[in-house]
């Protein structure tokens, strides 16, 4: 099936959706593209479950709304598109996080790695990998529970209030609470970055109590900062629904 | 298991919810295009998604934003 869809028929089909103007034949077209993907899909969700005992949540195709706002939004072909097939991997903290894209790396070799903890995307963290598998790409979330937090309800804001506010747009307070929120999240995973560091460096002291106890205190600072970390964020995000019921009340 | 969402964005909330077992993944697809098309030719803009999870329960984890409102996410 797929070898009937040349790279040109979806570009242009990508140039038709990105106009907004889409009858039956460009949906069946998208439809068969989109299945294109299924075999690939199928092949990492299995490797996961089987290989790194995780069990992921999957969007076999990236819908077709999704696919025309982006294409909308960036200067980018249909068939650039990376992440026309997904799924989501939620894990406790950035440690955590990084053994899974460690282990996801080793199991599908050939990768791209998009690291938004790094260069986040408009506030938005995480760690993508991007697994190239029977020659289509398959795009693996790795998201952290406070990351998830963060982009549920950048996108729950987005549906309700206006679709920029995640890519950055929308009102400004919106935008500058998202922000601080987004730098309280980094600011917890720099704290377990050090939290962990202190854990291994204790599991090799051995009995050398004077350099445990210096240790075991900085371990109980970095998680009561994990704390503080999380209640900070969860207050300024009650500020920001607060927020937003206002604006939604205004319409 | 694999789950065919139709949400409305604008008011944040699930239109449409059906499931199928892991097995028909062939009828779920099917499913999805014909309530694409459906919508298309009445005019009516909505997010139809297919999504796979283990369960029910593990789909509203991993994809608060579509069973949630606000005040729930962050609860």
């Amino acid at each position: 099936m797929e070898a009937k869809i040349s790279k040109t028929q979806i570009d242009r089909l990508g140039e038709r959706l990105r106009k907004g103007s889409i009858t039956d034949f460009d949906l069946r077209l998208l439809d068969e593209y989109r299945r294109s993907f299924t075999t690939a899909y199928a092949i990492v969700a299995a490797g996961i479950r089987r290989q790194l005992d995780l069990e992921p949540t999957g969007r076999p195709a990236k819908s077709t709304t999704s696919i025309a706002e982006k294409l909308r939004r960036e200067s980018i072909r249909l068939s650039q598109i990376q992440d026309i097939a997904g799924c989501r991997l939620i894990v406790s903290d950035t440690t955590e996080q990084d053994r899974v894209v460690a282990s996801l790396v080793e199991l599908f070799p050939d990768n791209t790695v998009v690291n938004r903890r790094q260069t986040p995307s408009h506030g938005y963290r995480a760690v993508h990998v991007i697994a190239k598998v029977e020659q289509k790409g398959v795009e693996i979330q790795i998201r952290t529970t406070l990351q998830q937090l963060w982009a549920e309800l950048s996108e729950k804001l987005s549906d309700l209030i206006e679709p920029a506010i995640k890519y950055g747009g929308g009102n400004e307070s919106t935008k500058r609470l998202l922000t601080s929120a987004s730098k309280v999240v980094a600011r917890q995973e720099a704290t377990e970055v050090i939290l962990s560091e202190a854990q291994s460096a204790t599991s090799g002291l051995g009995s050398d109590s004077a350099l445990t106890q210096q240790t075991t205190e900085a371990i109980i600072s970095g998680e009561r900062q994990v704390v503080r970390s999380r209640e900070e964020m969860i207050e300024m995000l009650h500020i920001l629904i607060e927020d937003a019921a206002r604006l939604k009340q205004k319409e | 298991m694999l789950f065919l969402i139709e949400y409305d964005r604008s008011r944040g909330k699930i239109v449409t919810f059906r499931g199928f077992g892991g097995e028909e993944s062939r009828s779920a697809e099917q499913a999805r295009l014909e309530m694409e098309l459906d919508l298309n030719r009445r005019g009516v803009e909505r997010e139809v998604v297919l999504l796979e999870a283990e369960n029910e329960e593990a789909l509203r984890r991993t994809h608060r934003r579509y069973f949630e409102d606000l005040a729930q996410l962050v609860s």
